[in-house]
């Protein structure tokens, strides 16, 4: 770890409205971390992880406050400029995986390469790297209801490392999985943060999921409760 | 009765969640409509032909032509024939004891309909269509007994004087009590129109022969000739006397057969242009009603196997299913038929007959006997595109009642 | 793989509902195409007759004659190339309903004028020259009765009679066949001698059913006209000379209005699949709101999802409407051979077939503007349900 910030969360505020009533999330939130974290982000319902998640990977924007990352501004780009930004430097693992049915595992993991522009060759190099990376090379041709729930997580993350993104967001990458799978799965992420150096967020619920991270945050009614430092 | 109540359940259901598929259960309903209303188009057109030159005959009504004519346009009779049909047998004579036989002239005279107008009015550019003008003789009216002057009145024997078809004068330029119109180098003054039960004579100008063969060049020469029978019967006793006498080489038939030979071909023609057209667009309906019908049997799925696992037939998922297509169906049947008969029926139209080589006008009619064609088709569309879909709700495993949304 | 291949996958996700999409489109696509066909032909099949052609006919309406004086006079008036006449003469074979056009006519003159339209062998062309005996028969008579040069056929007329035994029959040898040079021109017709018929009919002597001449060009067509027109103003029988073109139009605007009903058939034909692709469209994407996020998520730019939605519905369209109208051509090749050119110019032409490949881009975007524009403006939160 460099200690060098990725991203920083400066008095960020998210609020919505439903109906009659302004539901606040995060009221003056703060929050860096830095290149090279894995971060676990624990709490109860309602607490705010998903949106913080939803901030971090700039498919959700602050009511108020800033977001910079690599040291620059994400708050305030277009959604079009936000779009390119994701497809660059975020890769998404979602609870249920969220592959396309009517796609093999290689055109799934090959799926964020259509926005880049590499060339074919390139691009089956990079997807069969991707995939043993995952362990997966043998299942390149299979098709998402032929895959176990621990097998199309992992073709989840070897999508969204395709694109070489600097920062990794889970979203309860082993809600939906036993015990081995997910500890299969989380060992996975932290190789990819040890080894590659990539940073991660992980929401989840699971105290055994966290021991993998470096550190803990507590969310509760959208403020941290605790502060794990830096390891 | 349990199955009937099985059955009413799920009927009920399937109806009941037809709203919750709006878009998709209203697409085929429209579709389906569309279908039966081209259909019904195309039949109401047939049968309002078909009803035009049925009732242009009378069954008492003898019509003779030169033997092998086909159609008064072609025939040539003259006026010693006349004379002798006047002498024959079964004809009916009138009050005054004279034979009520009407020797006639048939000439084609150019005219401009209505809708073939330009916008500027210049009669002179617009394309113009074929119209009978009939000359009658001194028993023409008197042998038509149905006749009725509705404006004006006869013309006068001897004078350029013109009645009017109804229809004709609704469907041409210029047809109006007291216009002149102008047919080769001589003028003609409307002085009458006339209805004759919505004929083909209501596409007709009638004139005075006399007066038509000295302006057509057509001396002593008739088209056809007009007998009255004292019943229909009598037809025998004049064919014998026409076949009989060499002089007589005439064709002789009820003007009720030579009207209706006419009418079936044309309507022939018509119903075999709009039944394949309505068959191949009920094949696009079909796919539409068979999709809509999928996804209806997918979105109850769960709780189509929640009935089956607290004990109801997969017979009853099936027609309950069937129920719900054949409603949608029926639906777009009805709305064809009333689109049809709001759109086109009454609307009056005009063709040239391949027979008379003039035009008719007639009127699209929708009769019930035609709508009901139109209903069924849509109901055969149900059944098919309902079917597949029921089968498939039918043999809905029961453990989808525990499946995840 | 490419966004093509996401947008194949996509379509092709459902099989079943896809194919019975397909086939309605191509259903409407068939029927636009044998209709719009037989529309075009309507519209467009007088277009090849030569520019400079006028028809003389009576004024009173065209199947009453003139005199036979009139050809002389008409070849008088300044600007008149080429005059030949014809009369028709009811005629049909054995049976009244075998009714088959046949005019008499003045050969030379006649093919001199219609020497662009009929491909006649030299040798059957001077038989019918000189031979008053003899006929000239269309190819599509010829292949139905079987005739060949030689035969002798007796021909039948439902108005003339024939002076030298009462009947209505003209004994006629077949001089030869008469083919069209013009694709899909009316090859049911039968042309004989004029002069034979004038002499052997009872009644109507020394007069012609119309007179058919070339003016020096097309641009003298109106003088010519009224020229004619003014010749024989105030005689007994007062003339309406009119283009081929203008006389062809007119007669076939008289079966009715066949534009409006073609019309609105298609109209109703493409109507019934907006309603069923346009609704199994937004169903289809609604399937897919949360992949659609998922794709957002990735970074894929909106414009680019609302490409692959629209080129889903248009590529759709394609596949349903391309076969359409290459079944519809194949109809209308057997159809045109069906009626034996009563319709000329039948045929799938390029501008119905472009027509058509336009209707279908528009149908597709039609049917998918809304599921794009749907997915368009998705909002990633809520579509994963991430709130």
């Amino acid at each position: 770890m460099t200690g060098q910030t990725l991203i920083h969360l400066q008095d960020v505020s998210k609020r919505f409205v439903k109906g009659k009533d302004t539901i606040t999330i995060f009221d003056h939130l703060g929050l860096t971390i830095p290149v090279g974290d894995f971060v676990a982000v624990m709490g109860p319902s309602g607490s705010g992880k998903t949106t913080l998640l939803n901030l971090l990977g700039g498919i959700d924007q602050p009511t108020e406050g800033a977001i910079t990352f690599d040291g620059a501004r994400v708050d305030t780009l277009t959604e079009g400029q936000l779009a390119r930004w994701r497809a660059h430097n975020v890769g998404f693992i979602f609870q249920f995986y969220n592959l396309m049915p009517t796609l093999s595992a290689a055109r799934n993991v090959e799926l964020p390469l259509l926005l880049t522009s590499f060339g074919r060759a390139e691009r089956r190099r990079r997807v069969e790297a991707a995939l043993s990376l995952v362990g997966l090379a043998e299942r390149a041709s299979h098709y998402p209801r032929e895959m176990s729930g621990g097998q199309q997580q992992r073709v989840a993350i070897a999508r969204a490392l395709i694109s070489d993104p600097k920062l990794l967001l889970c979203d309860e990458p082993t809600g939906d999985l036993d015990r081995a799978t997910a500890d299969e799965i989380l060992a996975m992420l932290q190789l990819l943060n040890r080894e590659m150096g990539k940073t991660i967020v992980m929401v989840t619920h699971d105290p055994e999921a966290a021991k993998y991270a470096r550190r803990t945050l507590h969310l509760d009614k959208g403020r941290f409760t605790e502060r794990d430092l830096v390891a | 009765m349990r199955v009937f109540n099985e059955i009413a359940v799920v009927t009920v259901i399937c109806i009941k969640s037809i709203p919750q598929r709006f878009w998709a259960s209203l697409s085929t309903v429209v579709a389906v409509g569309l279908v039966v209303t081209v259909l019904l188009a195309f039949l109401a057109m047939a049968a309002g032909f078909q009803q035009t030159l049925r009732g242009t005959g009378a069954k008492d009504m003898a019509i003779l032509m030169r033997a092998g004519a086909q159609a008064e346009l072609n025939s040539g009779v003259s006026r010693d024939q006349a004379r002798l049909i006047e002498e024959a047998p079964g004809v009916l004579k009138g009050p005054d004891g004279k034979p009520l036989v009407s020797p006639e002239l048939y000439v084609i005279v150019d005219a401009v309909k209505k809708s073939a107008l330009p916008d500027d009015g210049n009669m002179k550019k617009a394309p113009k269509s074929n119209v009978t003008l009939r000359g009658l003789g001194p028993a023409g009216i008197a042998v038509r007994p149905g006749l009725k002057i509705v404006e004006g009145r006869r013309f006068t024997p001897g004078t350029n004087e013109l009645m009017v078809g109804r229809a004709l004068q609704k469907d041409f330029v210029g047809m109006n009590l007291g216009d002149t119109v102008k047919l080769g180098n001589a003028s003609w003054v409307v002085v009458g129109v006339f209805e004759l039960d919505g004929s083909v004579f209501e596409s007709e100008l009638w004139a005075d022969t006399p007066v038509v063969q000295d302006l057509f060049h057509r001396q002593n020469v008739f088209q056809s000739i007009r007998a009255r029978l004292t019943s229909p019967d009598a037809l025998l006793a004049l064919k014998d006397y026409a076949a009989n006498d060499p002089q007589l080489k005439l064709d002789v038939t009820t003007e009720a057969d030579y009207y209706a030979q006419q009418a079936s071909r044309t309507s022939d023609l018509i119903q075999k242009l709009g039944w394949p057209l309505a068959i191949a667009m009920a094949f696009g309906a079909l796919a539409g009603a068979l999709n809509t019908m999928y996804s209806s049997v997918a979105a109850r799925a769960q709780e189509i196997a929640t009935l089956r696992c607290i004990g109801f037939s997969g017979t009853s998922s099936f027609l309950g299913t069937l129920a719900e297509s054949l409603v949608l169906s029926l639906a777009g049947g009805i709305l064809g038929a009333l689109v049809t008969w709001a759109a086109f029926d009454g609307l009056t139209a005009s063709t040239l007959s391949g027979t008379t080589f003039s035009q008719i006008v007639f009127t699209f009619r929708l009769t019930p006997a035609v709508a009901l064609q139109g209903v069924i088709l849509a109901l055969i569309v149900g059944f098919v595109g309902g079917f597949f879909p029921a089968w498939r709700a039918a043999r809905i495993p029961i453990v989808e009642a525990y499946g995840t949304p | 793989m490419s966004d093509l291949y996401l947008l194949w996958r996509n379509l092709f996700r459902r099989k079943l509902r896809t194919f019975l999409m397909m086939l309605a489109i191509f259903v409407a696509f068939v029927i636009y195409g044998v209709l719009g066909s037989i529309n075009y032909a309507f519209e467009h099949g007088v277009d090849s007759v030569a520019d400079n052609r006028l028809v003389v006919t009576n004024k009173i309406t065209f199947i009453q004659p003139m005199p036979f004086a009139y050809v002389n006079k008409i070849a008088a008036v300044k600007g008149v190339k080429n005059v030949t006449y014809a009369s028709w003469f009811g005629g049909y074979y054995q049976d009244p309903r075998n009714q088959i056009g046949t005019y008499a006519v003045d050969p030379e003159s006649y093919m001199r004028v219609y020497r662009d339209d009929l491909r006649i062998d030299p040798e059957a062309h001077d038989t019918f020259i000189h031979d008053r005996t003899t006929m000239l028969v269309g190819e599509a008579v010829a292949k139905k009765y079987g005739w060949k040069a030689g035969d002798r056929i007796p021909l039948n007329s439902n108005i003339f009679t024939n002076k030298a035994d009462g009947s209505h029959t003209w004994e006629l040898t077949v001089a030869g066949i008469a083919y069209a040079a013009k694709e899909a021109s009316n090859t049911n017709f039968i042309l004989f001698q004029h002069e034979n018929f004038n002499e052997s009919k009872t009644f109507g002597k020394d007069t012609v059913g119309w007179i058919t001449l070339e003016t020096d060009s097309a641009t003298v067509n109106d003088k010519v006209a009224a020229a004619i027109d003014d010749l024989f103003a105030n005689s007994t029988a007062e003339t309406n000379t009119q283009s081929e073109k203008a006389f062809g139009k007119a007669f076939l605007a008289q079966l009715g209005n066949i534009a409006l009903i073609i019309t609105l058939v298609v109209g109703a034909a493409f109507a019934t699949i907006l309603m069923i692709v346009g609704n199994t469209m937004v169903m289809a994407v609604r399937e897919r709101t949360k992949e659609i996020a998922v794709l957002k998520t990735l970074g894929f730019p909106s414009w680019r999802i609302w490409r692959q939605v629209l080129g889903e519905s248009v590529l759709l369209a394609l596949l349903g409407g391309v076969p359409g109208l290459a079944v519809a051509a194949l109809l209308v090749t057997l159809l045109a051979k069906g009626v034996s050119g009563a319709i000329p110019g039948l045929a799938l032409t390029l501008p119905v077939t472009a027509l058509g490949v336009g209707f279908m881009v528009l149908l597709g975007l039609i049917t998918g503007f809304v599921p794009a524009w749907t997915a368009l403006r998705l909002n990633i939160v809520t579509a994963l349900g991430r709130l």
